[in-house]
């Protein structure tokens, strides 16, 4: 595969531009991560990139007047990212000096310590994303929908960038990150995003994919928890033909929880995994991680959830269960729970079960005269239905449900 | 409406239906008695055509063979089981689940499927005389149901589908004898003369309620005797062993 990157950004200082190149020399050495790495070893990048790219270049390519689909069912704020590019914005339901919203432009002053290729090759090349900030005491009064959206030109492309979201002291917001596309080509995109939240924040994030595609994305989250603040992800992203999802969270403030669910649905040769480490550096903080997957033929899926109470971080209550349907014996889930706990009054839960669907209850909804794909197709549902349970906004509660069914009942 | 011809049923080589034979006019009532392990539920399960039996003989369904036919096939042709333990199923809803059925089986029919409001209206009409709560249809099929709140759900699943064979397993188990009534009401008032019911019971106590036109003994993979609705008493009285 040909596949030679350059550091090719414009405005940029030498010393960045010295920065960068650093780091795209540590991605060159190993290139695409693989299965030889511990924490790749579910998802082996390097073949996958191989086998389904020709050639992959880094690019920004950008056609003017893109009009991106608006969702009609519910009212709520937009950011319109194309390309992962902040193309545009509209807080029009709220008060707008309590909004920072801009390109996210940060000068790479320090290499980003890290051994994880992607995080190398994306402080290289990044460009593009949005900066966020909410400001004090501000409470969003509708839901915010971040339309990440793909031309229909990005093939073999490799799209990098960053983005930095900030709830300071007391603030709230609902984000929906809304992923579409209309490319029929394989691209890749390759998402670094900073989440603060001050203390007593609650930012709740559902990652949603709205249509079939052939986009592999990559999205590393690092977040940070001040005092009495909530993090929450669901994860619904079936339908992409590459995901992997990681969150690296920061526990770092008493009386604070992070919740991350998942409820995904494998199909067409799909490969999707979810890792976690979640780090519980304060005492008295809760975590609850629930990953749901339903896979059909061909289909790969793995779970790595870490857990990590430092010594005090007393009373720690932290659950974390995975849930796996193989429909097909072509297909295979892995999961990896891992415990590393050094505080000794804490309540660490982890649990998996992966099987295949129960033939009794198929036999029961066939006797009703449903058909066996149409029976699968509603235990799928009802399986996965359960993360919707915590969702509290029942307009996007609704949403969310309508996604899922076109998710599973085809688009 | 029903012929089985010599039908044998194995499971693993376990042989479990031994030659049975059986008809069934439209507008008759027939119970099937026996021992445990004598192998009604099979006789059930076999009718609707659940995977996992080695299933030689015929079963003739008006007029039709159905060795090759599907289960949700056999279903939308008007067979129906009562099951003896319904399935809880987790994250389906009730009337959702008891609306795609009746659609489905209309649609096969070629009748207009019901919107939302019609079966909510008929839905609520059939769970009065079943005295079903309402609240049960908006729950999670059969979850956190009691025995008797799931042998309920199933004649009123049984009620709204109108098919024409009912196959009751052992649906008077696990009732009181309020239940029992009701049920058995809910049973006899969709007695037609198009219509047929294959009661399996262990007990005499359902057939006091509804009068079987013949009552059969199963043992063993055979039916070994035939009668009208006193061998039922009689059976009652004297047990299997002394046949």
């Amino acid at each position: 595969m040909n596949q030679e990157f350059e550091v090719n950004i414009e405005n940029i200082s030498k010393e960045e531009k010295k920065l960068r190149e650093e780091s795209l020399n540590l991605f060159n050495k190993e290139g695409f991560p693989n299965k030889r790495l511990e924490e790749w070893k579910f998802t082996d990048l390097n073949k996958i990139i191989r086998d389904n790219f020709k050639e992959l270049k880094s690019s920004k390519v950008l056609k003017k007047n893109v009009q991106v689909e608006q969702i009609e069912d519910f009212a709520h704020n937009s950011i319109i990212l194309v390309n992962g590019h902040l193309e545009a914005n509209n807080f029009h339901h709220e008060d707008t000096s309590n909004i920072k919203i801009k390109k996210h432009e940060p000068k790479l002053i320090e290499k980003t310590k890290t051994n994880n290729p992607l995080i190398n090759l994306n402080d290289a090349l990044f460009e593009g994303g949005y900066y966020l900030e909410i400001g004090k005491n501000y409470k969003f009064k509708k839901p915010l929908i971040v339309y990440n959206f793909f031309q229909d030109n990005v093939k073999n492309k490799i799209f990098n960038n960053k983005n930095l979201i900030i709830l300071r002291n007391n603030s709230s917001l609902d984000l929906i990150e809304f992923n579409t596309d209309t490319s029929r080509n394989n691209f890749v995109q390759n998402n670094y995003t900073s989440i603060k939240i001050e203390e007593k924040s609650c930012l709740k994030s559902y990652t949603l994919q709205g249509c079939k595609s052939n986009g592999f994305y990559y999205k590393f989250i690092k977040s940070e928890l001040s005092k009495k603040s909530n993090y929450e992800n669901l994860i619904f992203s079936s339908g992409l033909k590459f995901n992997r999802v990681e969150e690296d969270v920061n526990i770092n403030g008493e009386e604070s929880n992070c919740t991350i669910q998942s409820a995904l649905f494998l199909d067409l040769d799909s490969h999707q995994e979810i890792k976690t480490k979640l780090n519980h550096l304060k005492p008295n903080c809760t975590s609850y991680q629930k990953i749901k997957n339903v896979l059909n033929k061909n289909c790969k899926g793995a779970y790595q959830g870490k857990i990590f109470v430092k010594d005090i971080a007393q009373k720690t209550d932290a659950y974390q269960l995975s849930k796996a349907l193989l429909l097909s014996d072509s297909s295979e889930f892995n999961a990896k729970p891992e415990l590393e706990i050094y505080a000794d009054d804490v309540k660490c839960s982890h649990g998996s079960t992966s099987g295949s669907m129960n033939e009794d209850s198929i036999y029961y909804l066939m006797t009703r005269g449903i058909n066996r794909k149409k029976a699968i197709e509603l235990l799928t549902k009802a399986f996965l239905l359960e993360v919707l349970d915590s969702i509290k906004n029942i307009e996007i509660k609704k949403f969310i449900e309508k996604n899922l069914d076109r998710q599973i009942y085809g688009y | 409406m029903l012929e089985i011809k010599n039908l044998k049923a194995t499971v693993s080589d376990k042989v479990i239906l031994n030659g049975l034979n059986l008809n069934i006019k439209a507008g008759e009532v027939h119970a099937i008695m026996g021992p445990n392990g004598s192998g009604k539920s099979t006789l059930a399960n076999v009718l609707t055509g659940k995977n996992g039996y080695k299933v030689a003989g015929n079963i003739i369904f008006n007029g039709e063979d159905l060795s090759e036919v599907p289960i949700e096939e056999r279903a939308l042709r008007g067979i129906f089981l009562a099951f003896q333990y319904p399935l809880e199923i987790p994250g389906v809803n009730t009337n959702n689940f008891l609306k795609t059925s009746l659609n489905t089986l209309k649609k096969a029919k070629g009748e207009k499927e019901l919107d939302t409001l019609a079966f909510l209206k008929l839905v609520k009409e059939k769970s009065k005389e079943l005295q079903i709560d309402e609240k049960f249809l908006s729950r999670q099929l059969n979850v956190g149901f009691s025995g008797g709140e799931k042998k309920k759900n199933e004649i009123l699943q049984m009620k709204l589908l109108d098919p024409k064979l009912s196959i009751l397993d052992e649906t008077d188990s696990g009732l009181d004898i309020d239940a029992l009534r009701i049920v058995a009401d809910g049973v006899n008032s969709s007695k037609n003369k198009d219509n047929a019911f294959l009661i399996i019971t262990h007990y005499q106590r359902l057939l006091d309620y509804i009068k079987p036109d013949f009552v059969h003994v199963l043992s063993k993979g055979k039916i070994i005797k035939t009668g009208n609705s006193e061998l039922g008493e009689q059976l009652e009285k004297s047990g299997y062993a002394n046949l």
